[in-house]
């Protein structure tokens, strides 16, 4: 009899936690997918307010803030983001647009206010700063789990360690990544970015996941640069998903005119 | 004037002196918090509109100086302390937005204001945008070369060395945006014309046709402006990554490039249209446009006093070369129309334009220190009038409160009625402390 409450009491335990207790992936492909779509691709749509303390080598602090809304054409396939910045003032009112694409380059957009000017932007290298941060355009958006190969090193208690090479290492500025995902949520919790000489010269840590919605997210992430000195801190707050964005947001009528209705936290 | 002088290069040099000064204050927030101070609403989930208006801004100090004297004029061609005050108000049914500037001009000895941006953003219709007030507006795919854009555009501003953004002059307009699944249409109305910045004899020199030499005309004298209206449309569709666009206006030249009965300067009619087109091109971007410039007032050519009709053409290409590196470089061309009727009935054949002007620009951008350091080198060349316009700038964004930034305007050519060899002797040398506040 009470084998039998012990055996009901496990399986009790074990429908509770299903990802802990789950027999292990083993399909780095699979890993990397699943965490991309558990990174970037939370609900159909998202809106976010986000900001960044980015602090240089000799401690001198930055600060950006902005919304972001995201919408998905298809999990993970093609995304469209807007970022509408509010601080500091002299990028206020600057919005920036991205249509990603997983098979072409990503088409870009810059509104700037004082000149009332759409400017394009040349797809160009996603692997630098994203406006002053440490942080990359690629780290923001996502970087195409194609275009590296992947292993799994190793499978701990909490981790999926997964090491990653790049298909064309002309075209990016690491080594090799090593990344701990875990294995719960799929997020990727600390990425360790390898030179040439072995060394680690970029390093993104996560600070806090919270739920939201139903979906594990990330709120507070650091990347810094261990070689340089220097670090960007960066939060996620008043974080919504499924909200409903209409497609047609991701346009120029709302560069020159942002969407305040989407833009104002839900309700106020 | 020698004494207010003296409190420019001052403040200036207190602009550039307080950066260290200022930051040791700011910089000791708790060491736990990197966004301390930094927004007192995030905290409070529940603050709502009631927080009274924002006001941001800069005070900024300029000092630019040419680099051959003129007669008549002043070395100086930048020398001022500005200061800009920025608002926004949001109503769930309209937005009210304000730019404005007081300016101390030391080169023309004055305290200005200038207003910006003061207009009312509301959304009558669903599918329609409208924005009415004074504002600035942009369009067209050229980068420093406008050909369907003939909103006013300040080059007393852009050859002094004052921001980019200055370069755009607003307008007292009526925009209404009406978005179709079919094709957007922009239209802006102007109720009075508004010109050019335009070289005037205040600050630069240039080619006096009458003199038959570059002058800067003495006292300054701007033309007559007319009291007519102007209007401004734009149809509009972007297809996947490329996007088209046709335009129109209706107005007048932007400069007073027309002669009166009495030989005074004169702002001529003129009818536009063209097109557009931008889009991604092999790892880069590529543009085109025309514009064909209908000059009403002297359609056969004949009237040497008025410009002829012209068809302008832009081809354009940017691409990142490597990583933090952009080139652009873009082709333009002018054709006019009649050109022999041109020659035919000029008082002065030798100097007139041929009838092919053409362009060639370069833009070399590169970004450095996380993008706080900005080099950047812009090139005019116009291989059939052997000038030239070169614009090296460097701008270090100290922090999120401290600008600096400093650069030439090289202007040059083998004859001196050429559009950039007639400014030969206005190239200077400038730099701007900018504080955001």
């Amino acid at each position: 009899m009470k084998y039998l409450q012990l055996i009901g009491l496990s399986i009790f335990a074990l429908a509770l936690s299903p990802g802990a207790r789950a027999e292990p992936l083993t399909d780095a492909k699979e890993i990397v997918a699943r965490a991309n779509l558990a990174s970037y691709y939370n609900g159909d749509d998202g809106r976010s307010e986000a900001r960044m303390a980015i602090e240089d080598a000799q401690g001198r602090r930055q600060l950006r803030q902005f919304t972001i809304l995201r919408r998905d054409h298809a999990d993970g396939g093609d995304q469209d983001f807007m970022v509408f910045f509010s601080r500091p003032s002299d990028v206020r009112g600057t919005v920036f647009l991205v249509a990603k694409h997983v098979d072409r380059d990503d088409d870009r957009w810059l509104y700037l206010p004082g000149l009332d000017l759409v400017r394009r932007i040349s797809a160009g290298d996603k692997r630098t700063s994203f406006v002053g941060s440490n942080f990359f355009y690629e780290d923001v958006s996502g970087r195409h789990p194609e275009a590296d190969e992947h292993t799994l090193v190793e499978t701990t208690a909490e981790h999926y360690v997964l090491e990653s090479r790049p298909k064309d290492p002309g075209a990016v500025e690491f080594d090799r990544y090593v990344t701990r995902i875990d294995r719960n949520t799929f997020l990727p919790m600390r990425t360790e970015y390898y030179d040439d000489r072995d060394r680690v010269y970029r390093l993104m840590e996560v600070l806090a996941v919270e739920e939201i919605g139903g979906y594990p997210t990330v709120t507070r992430s650091r990347m810094s640069a261990p070689l340089d000195g220097g670090n960007t801190l960066m939060e996620f707050r008043y974080i919504e998903y499924d909200v409903g964005l209409p497609a047609d947001i991701f346009s120029e009528r709302y560069l020159r005119s942002p969407p305040v209705d989407w833009l104002r936290r839900s309700g106020e | 004037m020698a004494g207010s002088r003296r409190v420019i290069a001052l403040v200036l040099l207190g602009l550039a002196a307080g950066p260290g000064a200022s930051w040791a204050q700011a910089q000791t927030p708790p060491e736990d918090d990197p966004f301390a101070g930094f927004d007192e609403e995030w905290d409070d989930p529940w603050a709502t509109e009631d927080q009274g208006l924002r006001w941001t801004g800069f005070v900024e100090g300029g000092l630019g100086a040419r680099n051959s004297d003129v007669a008549g004029l002043d070395r100086l061609t930048l020398g001022e302390l500005r200061v800009r005050a920025e608002t926004r108000y949001d109503h769930a049914d309209f937005q009210v937005e304000f730019k404005g500037d007081l300016v101390w001009d030391e080169v023309i000895d004055s305290l200005e204001t200038e207003l910006r941006e003061l207009s009312v953003a509301f959304r009558p219709l669903a599918s329609v945008d409208a924005k009415v007030g004074r504002q600035v507006l942009t369009w067209g795919t050229g980068d420093l070369l406008f050909l369907n854009d003939l909103f006013p555009k300040d080059f007393i501003s852009f050859f002094a060395g004052r921001d980019e953004d200055y370069l755009k002059l607003p307008s007292d307009a009526a925009r209404v945006s009406v978005f179709t699944d079919l094709v957007n249409l922009d239209l802006a109305w102007m109720p009075r014309f508004e010109p050019d910045g335009y070289l005037y004899g205040e600050r630069f020199a240039f080619w006096n046709p009458a003199a038959g030499a570059v002058v800067a005309p003495q006292p300054p004298r701007r033309a007559d402006t007319p009291d007519t209206y102007e209007l401004a449309l734009r149809l509009f569709r972007t297809v996947g990554p490329i996007e088209y666009a046709a335009y129109g206006y209706t107005g007048r030249w932007k400069q007073p490039v027309g002669l009166d009965a009495q030989g005074l300067p004169r702002f001529p009619r003129l009818r536009t249209f063209g097109a557009s087109v931008r889009r991604p091109l092999y790892r880069g971007l590529f543009n085109a446009e025309f514009a064909w410039y209908d000059s009403r007032d002297d359609r056969d050519g004949t009237d040497p006093a008025t410009p002829n009709s012209e068809l302008r053409l832009l081809a354009g290409y940017e691409q990142e070369l490597v990583r933090n590196l952009t080139a652009g470089t873009q082709f333009y061309v002018e054709r006019i129309q009649h050109h022999d009727r041109l020659l035919a009935n000029s008082p002065d054949p030798a100097r007139e334009r041929e009838r092919w002007r053409t362009v060639v620009t370069l833009r070399l951008t590169h970004r450095a220190l996380q993008e706080k350091l900005t080099s950047s080198l812009f090139v005019f060349a116009s291989p059939t009038e052997s000038d030239y316009y070169l614009r090296p700038s460097v701008a270090w964004r100290r922090d999120d409160r401290w600008l600096f930034t400093g650069g030439f305007n090289v202007f040059g050519g083998s004859e001196e009625h050429t559009f950039f060899g007639q400014l030969e002797d206005n190239s200077n040398a400038w730099l701007r402390v900018r504080y955001h506040y």
